[in-house]
């Protein structure tokens, strides 16, 4: 059990000591998003008026923030994910398999560690909004890290389940394209759940979305007084939602690279 | 006594090609034991499989009485692998690719920095140690490839055609320590072209070609085994017709006789006392001898002989 823990935690730092050689990469993408959390996001609040509910001025703005902060992990995480699985197929995970680890630690310890790597390329943009809107409070601080990283650790999941999914390669990267832009459009990263009920499966398919639920549990977090009726179910529902889809992806990928190298090897 | 790998009716297919078809070998508790066989024989997926990193199609092997198939996990306890290629991010360092490696094959941090550091030093590759490893030249990417089981010491070690790039030095640095390591108690699998390092390493030597096993025996074993012990070999400006060799073959006895481009190889008892007949025959049939000589058999002609281009004498 000890080693184990000791071998996941080797596994997980394989892909969390990359991000330190992604600067240039993790650097712009730090400056786009301050672009569109101050520029864009400034613009777009004056057009898109909400009447504030609270007495604090919380309005579409802060909506809008963690939005754009759930779109980015989610599609850095997905990124991530991807690349996991690309490894598999250029040599990497010859050498991996041949390690003695046992073979569940190793494909578990890939997909935390994509998520946590995935976490890490966001926190500077996570720290960012925080400043933004003046929180200091820091269990609120710590909750939102952790439910941040739950959901990246879900999401590179999810990237490896299509990619050992799918055989070919070309449907892989169709299936990434769609999953991606679908799921960042059919969600309530940028519009609020009560605008989308008039087309009811939009309605649905964003209800469920993982990325809506992820952002809406930190509006709730931080703003649940002011954007409480933008929240279509309780905090504890969200984050139980976030949590769950978390385990439960990352088990599934646990399994479909087991399945793949099950009696031996993966050949 | 237990055998330290024990290879059972192995086969391993990818589509429609055999890469192992039906293997059958046992390697022993400590030995260092040579798989020679030429290009696409089989050797390398033979390794994969014993490594746990390829799955057998059918059959099995037993790694210190644990199967590749049911067993894996603790298959992978007793072996190290040094593969063919070298795998490595080619972003990553030398130095953190090793470290991570010695971690992972159980040193403490502290130790593992001990490790890493003298397995470099002694393969000459310390001073790369924080380039990046598509920086490397080839030969350095193969030491890097060879210091993970260098620091592993694993109870199994397998090297994948270890010295295939190495300049001379280095070779014999790592034959050095690589009977080191069987020294201090290590069973080591090489797979390898080169005769040389397997007659320098090995205690037994197995001939793959095609998928299967030829030959097997010590070095001194099968070169005793090449029937007709002696080779004349003969070297001739232009073609030579099969059934001049038929005829040869049939006037002196031989016992069989290889042809390939210009070298005429025949595997003869008592040599010394055909040879003359041998150019006489020759220079009748109108072939211009450019060089003939007579010789014990190398391991190249061990080689040669069950895996090469077959012309006479041929009744496998
Ligand atoms: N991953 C793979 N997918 C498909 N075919 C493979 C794969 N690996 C090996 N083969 C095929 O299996 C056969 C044996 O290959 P293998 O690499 O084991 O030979 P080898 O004896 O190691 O050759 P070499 O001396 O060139 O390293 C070859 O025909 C090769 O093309
Ligand atoms: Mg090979």
């Amino acid at each position: 059990m000890r080693e184990d823990l000791r071998a996941l935690l080797l596994v997980t730092l394989w892909d969390v000591r990359k991000v330190a050689r992604y600067k240039v990469f993790l650097l712009m993408r730090f400056a786009w998003f301050i672009v569109q959390v101050s520029v864009f996001a400034v613009l777009i609040s004056y057009l898109v008026t909400i009447r504030s509910l609270g007495t604090s001025g919380i309005g579409y703005y802060e909506y809008y923030l963690f939005g754009a902060y759930t779109a980015l992990l989610f599609s850095i995480s997905m990124f991530r994910g991807y690349e996991i699985a690309e490894e598999f197929e250029e040599g990497i995970i010859e050498y991996q398999l041949s390690l003695p680890i046992k073979r569940r630690i190793l494909a578990i310890g890939r997909t935390i560690g994509g998520g946590i790597a995935s976490f890490i390329y966001t926190l500077p943009m996570m720290l960012f909004i925080l400043l933004l809107l003046g929180i200091t409070n820091p269990v609120l601080i710590a909750i939102a890290v952790l439910s941040a990283l739950a959901f990246s650790i879900g999401i590179v999941g999810l990237a490896i389940n299509i990619v050992f999914g799918l055989k070919s390669g070309d449907k892989t990267d169709i299936l990434f394209g769609v999953v991606d832009a679908l799921l960042v459009r059919l969600s309530t990263i940028f519009y609020p759940l009560p605008f989308l009920s008039v087309f009811p499966p939009y309605f649905y398919a964003a209800m469920y979305n993982p990325l809506s639920n992820m952002a809406d549990f930190l509006r709730a977090l931080f703003f649940f007084q002011d954007l409480k009726i933008f929240i279509h179910a309780p905090p504890e529902n969200l984050v139980s939602y976030i949590v769950g889809l978390s385990v439960g992806l990352s088990i599934l990928a646990m399994l479909f690279i087991e399945r793949r190298v099950e009696g031996g090897g993966w050949k | 006594m237990e055998p330290a790998v024990e290879i059972v009716d192995l086969v391993k297919r990818f589509g429609n090609t055999i890469a192992v078809d039906k293997l059958n070998l046992s390697i022993y508790d400590g030995e260092i034991f040579g798989l020679l066989g030429p290009n696409g024989s089989g050797k390398s997926t033979t390794l994969l499989i014993i490594s746990t990193v390829y799955k057998p199609t059918s059959g099995d092997v037993y790694v210190y009485g644990k199967s590749v198939v049911k067993n894996s996990d603790e298959v992978r306890k007793y072996v190290g692998i040094a593969f063919q290629e070298p795998k490595a991010l080619w972003v990553d360092k030398p130095y953190e690719i090793l470290l991570w490696h010695a971690m992972v094959v159980g040193y403490s941090m502290s130790d593992a920095r001990k490790v890493v550091r003298q397995v470099m030093e002694d393969l000459g590759v310390w001073e790369y140690r924080n380039k990046m490893f598509s920086e490397l030249s080839g030969g350095n990417k193969k030491k890097v490839e060879l210091a993970k089981v260098f620091i592993q010491k694993p109870r199994l070690a397998i090297f994948d055609e270890p010295t295939a790039q190495l300049d001379v030095i280095t070779k014999h640095q790592v034959w050095n320590m690589i009977e080191d390591l069987r020294r201090n108690g290590s069973t080591i699998i090489v797979a390898t072209n080169e005769m040389s390092e397997a007659e320098r390493l090995s205690d037994r030597i197995g001939i793959m070609y095609r998928g299967k096993l030829r030959a097997l025996g010590t070095p001194e074993e099968l070169k005793d085994g090449i029937p007709g012990g002696d080779i004349i070999e003969i070297i001739v400006d232009g073609p030579v017709r099969e059934s001049f060799v038929e005829a040869i073959k049939n006037d002196i006895d031989a016992v069989r006789i290889d042809l390939k481009d210009a070298v005429i190889r025949i595997y003869v008892n008592k040599g010394e006392e055909k040879i003359a007949r041998v150019v006489d025959m020759f220079s009748r049939g109108g072939l211009k001898v450019r060089q003939i000589s007579l010789k014990e058999p190398t391991l190249d002609d061990v080689f040669f002989y069950y895996t090469g281009a077959k012309l006479a004498g041929d009744n496998n």
